[in-house]
């Protein structure tokens, strides 16, 4: 017995001797000059920070802002920290738990209007343009393959419409079975893009009502959350039959034979927003100079990722595919963080914009992105009733914080490490006017309601969502 | 353990005959080959299930990423060296240019490594439970004097017990949300979150024992309280306590045990940076490592349940006066 | 024999209950017992002697009757009485010393710790245990544990001692040299303590005691009238098996018991104040005697 005990002891003395100093954030000392290279003229108000993120290939401006220094010169010691899910990620940010996270545009919007968890959350910095795809499993895929038109080697045109998984569909309710699909979260922008891409091709995607918050409301497909690791697992099972989520998760059913991705987001809206740094607005009060270091170190880490024409891109693959951060596999990662897009098994295609870090004014936070957001939760009965266009104006402008951006775009321009060309310093906040949908349908950000008017399927003007959920 | 004391016996009498041999290849030899066979097994069969997170790793594969883990920690520990070198260089040459200014001294903040985790899960589990013993030894106690205590807590004891980590962690997390906020908090909410969850999980082996303990201690030794006259107090401390310490630490055992499982359970979902989080997210990872990783913790969390549940039984031992008066 | 007694039992009944309904273990049993009187109390197995003892101490409350000493009646355990078990009932987490040392710090609580352990110490000694008072109970024989469970009980200079068959767990090799020990320690020297002992073995209670009470089985229980045992102190065992008033008393003791089993006839009783003991005047049936006692001798 006593020999027991001695090599419990030592055992237990040895891993305390070699945990020795923990590595996670504690109380940082005050605020005080960093001493770094280039004088900082902010006084920080909390250096530690620790930011929250979901395993997605998008969250890589964080990684590369850390493992890059660009926290480092700011002055800020920050931690990055994986989230279960985004639920719990959004709930950590408003309890304070984490500082700042890796967020999808719809949360902030969400948030602060009230849908889901109260709470005023806001944003300085786009994260990305683009970046998420929807992919259907074997089955489906080949039910579609032989009425999609074809090129010249035979392999399926791309964009593919919905109206190509239409019949599917069909098909599949005649049989007696619900088609599912599944995304990430409730406000995220895989579940409107893909229910715009549905309702474009003429299938309808479910409403939600305030009674009622599953969103399959008279739905001809039946939406609904999955975990994106769980994904891959059940396509495979046939509990779902496709789903919209970020990368690597795409690629993985293409990796592992599960399924066939159809459409990326870049097809669905060229070039639209995807993820934010969110931050609560109660923080960002509290830590002015705080807030500008971390927008400014990201901003520097977006320029990095989209320099030379996509030559960072491979090193940022790796980096990213480490456990800390999202840990796939490399060669998952590297194919549309460095540009080209599997398709199928084989059928590999050039798509440069998959992931848009900088260019085309990616990071600055336009309030016509957050009306576009605000219109599709109209649309879809996630704001159930209609609302006047200024009140769409005035919530953009709750959510989103362009001149905190700007004045870190400044500060980088006088700085040295950005030129103001970069910047769209005279813009008013809104895109001009765009097309470049699917079904070609033209948005403004300046008329959201007439914007909603377009629309065959979708709610408009004064409709509310009536009844329960529809059964099948 | 018994395996080593007969083996010491065998050692301290090598003139026993066959018979001691036999015991040693039971207690000792029939293990081994057991473990052999299970491994042997193990890489058979996971050479044939392909999964979409990847082939089932066999033993060699487990073994693989164990070391690899272990060199991450490494790796780590030195990133973490040079980190504070860099700041120590850095704050000196700010001193010394002007040793008026105030130089910040920043923690490192690195990822957590493998090592950093499970003394991350050790340390929320032992809290938890210090929390559930404290909460159930003097209730069991209560419970164990008067039966009429016992009467009044016994519902809430069978309707509470079977409740699951995973139903308490949400109302856990809003009440800690809702109670503990200050500007500078000295322990992590996911810790606590995760310390009361295991805390509301495992304190009911102990209550349940406690009480029993304390409830059936032999009459004669009450009589003797009596007789002596002892006052209540002393009583309490000097029979009733001494006397249920082995059912107490029946009850502290199992609640450890449980304590562990619930755990990692509790770790997934309040984000406690340990063993928990980091099953959640390898999972999350999707690489092909993944289920390698997952394997090699859950293996560790097995071992060192294992281990804290032979620690308990030692200080049980030694609590157990046994029944000659 | 009235007039000067120190503890007084009058018409004292116990039920117990039972699936059958109350079971009566004791009914109307009346006692008296003199200041520095040793009383025995011969019975066997399940006569309800040790119901009858822990009333007599105060651990059970009787159903009727009342049981008074030194005048007042007692109210639960008094605080200058001492108990000895028949199993030993030593705290088993406390050394020898911790356990004599607990009561006397309950019976002397302004004695500073010290000086507890000094009469601990002591009382040990005397009960020829000075050189084990470092061991735990699970380290001592059953002989050493019955002593310092009556080192325990002295240690608190009691007025009135109580034991239930202390000597009935040991061997009879122990037992005999213990009953020594026993008569040294509660039969002689000045000042002695009034104690009242369950036994079952006669001999022993000759030894011992100044009186017998033979507790003839029910049930319910009743007293058989007292036998005084007028025999010189100090007593020896081996002086004792040759003595003829010795072994007279003996004769009458077992055959008291003999005729409350065998004759199952009217069962001798105390009422009210108890008459004069009987003498010895064995009372011989000619139905065959069988011994309600081991020793026939």
């Amino acid at each position: 017995m006593s020999v027991s005990i001695q090599r419990l002891v030592a055992a237990a003395a040895a891993a305390l001797a070699i945990s020795g100093c923990g590595g996670s954030s504690s109380s940082g000392a005050a605020a005080a000059e960093t001493g770094s290279a280039t004088p900082a003229q902010l006084a920080i108000e909390k250096p530690q920070l620790k930011l929250g993120f979901i395993k997605l290939t998008d969250m890589v401006p964080l990684a590369i802002a850390y493992e890059k220094g660009y926290f480092e010169d700011e002055g800020l010691f920050v931690t990055l920290e994986p989230q279960a899910n985004w639920k719990v990620l959004l709930d950590r940010v408003i309890d304070g738990e984490l500082d700042g996270a890796h967020m999808l545009a719809g949360q902030p919007i969400a948030a602060t209007i009230g849908f889901g968890t109260k709470a005023d959350v806001v944003t300085a910095f786009s994260m990305d343009l683009n970046g998420n795809a929807t992919t259907v499993s074997n089955e489906v895929w080949t039910a579609m393959l032989p009425r999609l038109p074809k090129d010249a080697q035979g392999k399926p045109m791309h964009p593919i419409g919905a109206g190509a998984l239409k019949p599917v569909v069909q098909q599949f309710r005649a049989n007696g079975k619900p088609f599912k699909m599944a995304m990430v979260f409730p406000v995220s922008t895989h579940n409107f893009e893909l229910r715009y891409w549905l309702a474009a091709g003429g299938l309808h995607p479910g409403y939600y009502s305030p009674s009622d918050v599953s969103g399959q409301i008279d739905a001809d497909v039946q939406i609904s959350v999955t975990p994106p690791p769980q994904m891959p697992a059940t396509l495979e099972a046939g509990t779902i039959n496709g789903y919209s989520v970020g990368e690597p998760w795409n690629q993985q059913a293409i990796f592992r034979n599960v399924g066939v991705p159809v459409i990326t987001d870049y097809e669905i809206w060229k070039n639209n927003p995807e993820k934010v740094f969110g931050v609560t607005k109660a923080w960002a009060e509290q830590n002015p100079n705080t807030h500008l270091a971390v927008v400014k170190a990201l901003i520097r880490a977006a320029m990095w990722l989209d320099a030379g024409n996509g030559a960072n891109r491979k090193e940022a693959a790796e980096i990213i595919s480490r456990p800390e951060y999202v840990g796939a596999d490399v060669q998952v990662i590297a194919n549309s963080m460095t540009g080209t897009f599997e398709y199928g098994k084989g059928d590999v295609r050039s798509l440069p914009d998959f992931n848009v870090f900088f260019r085309y004014r990616a990071t600055y936070p336009y309030y016509s992105d957050a009306i576009w957001y605000l219109t599709q939760m109209r649309r879809w009965g996630q704001i159930p009733e209609a609302r006047p266009d200024q009140w769409y104006h005035d919530t953009a402008r709750q959510v989103y914080l362009p001149d905190v951006y700007l004045r870190a775009a400044s500060m980088l321009s006088a700085e040295g490490k950005a030129s103001k060309s970069d910047f769209p310093f005279g813009t008013d906040g809104y895109r001009p006017p765009t097309a470049e949908f699917i079904d070609g349908v033209e948005y403004d950000g300046r008329q959201p309601n007439a914007y909603l008017q377009k629309f065959s399927i979708g709610l408009k003007g004064n409709d509310t969502v009536r009844g329960a959920s529809s059964g099948d | 353990m018994s395996t080593l004391v007969s083996i010491l016996r065998l050692e301290r009498f090598p003139t026993l005959p066959r018979p001691r041999l036999h015991d040693v290849a039971r207690h000792v030899g029939m293990p081994i080959v057991a473990i052999l066979i299970f491994l042997f097994v193990w890489s058979r069969a996971s050479a044939g299930i392909e999964t979409t997170l990847g082939q089932i790793p066999g033993p060699a594969a487990v073994w693989q990423q164990a070391g690899a883990l272990w060199a991450d920690h490494v790796a780590e520990r030195a990133r973490a060296a040079a980190f504070y070198e860099r700041q120590e260089r850095r704050n000196a040459a700010i001193l010394a240019a002007d040793p008026a200014v105030r130089v910040a001294i920043a923690d490192y903040t690195g990822k957590p490594t493998y090592i950093d985790q499970i003394v991350t899960s050790l340390k929320t589990v032992f809290a938890g439970f210090a929390l559930a013993s404290l909460l159930a030894i003097p209730l069991g106690i209560a419970c164990g004097l008067s039966a009429t205590i016992n009467a009044g807590i016994n519902p809430f004891i069978q309707i509470f017990r079977p409740v699951s980590p995973l139903a308490w962690l949400p109302i856990v997390t809003m009440v800690v949300s809702a109670l503990y906020v200050s500007p500078d908090p000295m322990f992590e909410k996911s810790f606590i979150n995760s310390a009361i969850t295991v805390a509301l999980c495992s304190l009911w082996p102990t209550l349940i024992n406690t009480g029993h303990g304390v409830s059936s201690i032999d009459r004669d030794l009450m009589n003797v309280a009596k007789v002596l006259r002892l006052n209540w107090t002393t009583t309490l401390v000097k029979v009733v306590i001494p006397a249920s310490l082995p059912l107490i630490f029946t009850g502290l055992r199992l609640s450890l045990g449980v304590g562990w499982m619930v755990l990692i359970a509790a770790e997934m979902l309040a984000q406690n940076p340990g063993l928990g989080k980091f099953v959640w997210d390898e999972f999350q990872n999707g690489s092909s490592d993944s289920l390698g990783r997952i394997m090699v913790a859950v293996f560790t969390i097995g071992i060192i349940g294992f281990l804290l549940d032979r620690v308990m039984l030692t200080v049980h031992r030694l609590v157990d006066f046994g029944s000659k008066r | 024999m009235s007039g000067d007694a120190f503890i007084e039992v009058r018409g004292v009944s116990k039920s117990f209950p039972s699936p059958g309904g109350a079971r009566a273990v004791l009914r109307e049993v009346s006692l008296e017992v003199r200041q520095g009187e040793f009383v025995a109390i011969l019975g066997s197995m399940g006569s309800g002697k040790s119901t009858l003892l822990s009333i007599l101490a105060g651990l059970l409350d009787p159903d009727a009757g009342s049981v008074t000493i030194g005048g007042e009646r007692i109210r639960g355990i008094r605080s200058d009485a001492a108990f000895v078990f028949q199993n030993y009932s030593l705290l088993p987490w406390f050394t020898a010393l911790e356990n004599v040392r607990l009561a006397v710090g309950a019976a002397f609580p302004d004695l500073s710790r010290d000086e507890q352990r000094t009469r601990a110490l002591r009382t040990l000694e005397k009960v020829g245990l000075g050189n084990a008072v470092a061991r735990r109970p699970r380290q001592l024989s059953g002989g050493m544990r019955q002593r310092v469970a009556i080192a325990r009980a002295l240690a608190t200079e009691p007025q009135v001692m109580f034991l239930d068959e202390p000597l009935g767990a040991l061997d009879a090799l122990t037992r005999e040299s213990l009953q020594g020990e026993l008569a040294r320690l509660c039969g002689d020297g000045d000042g002695r303590v009034t104690t009242v002992m369950i036994t079952n073995s006669v001999d022993e209670a000759i030894l011992l005691a100044d009186r017998i009470v033979p507790i003839l089985p029910g049930p319910p229980a009743t007293l058989g009238r007292p036998i005084e045992v007028a025999l010189p102190r100090p007593r020896s065992a081996a002086q004792l098996a040759h003595d003829d008033a010795a072994a007279q008393v003996r004769t009458h003791v077992i055959a008291t018991l003999t005729d409350a089993v065998v004759g199952r006839g009217a069962p001798k009783r105390c009422e009210g104040g108890p008459g004069a003991p009987d003498r010895v005047r064995p009372t011989i049936r000619t139905r065959e005697l069988q011994p309600a006692a081991e020793e026939t001798s």
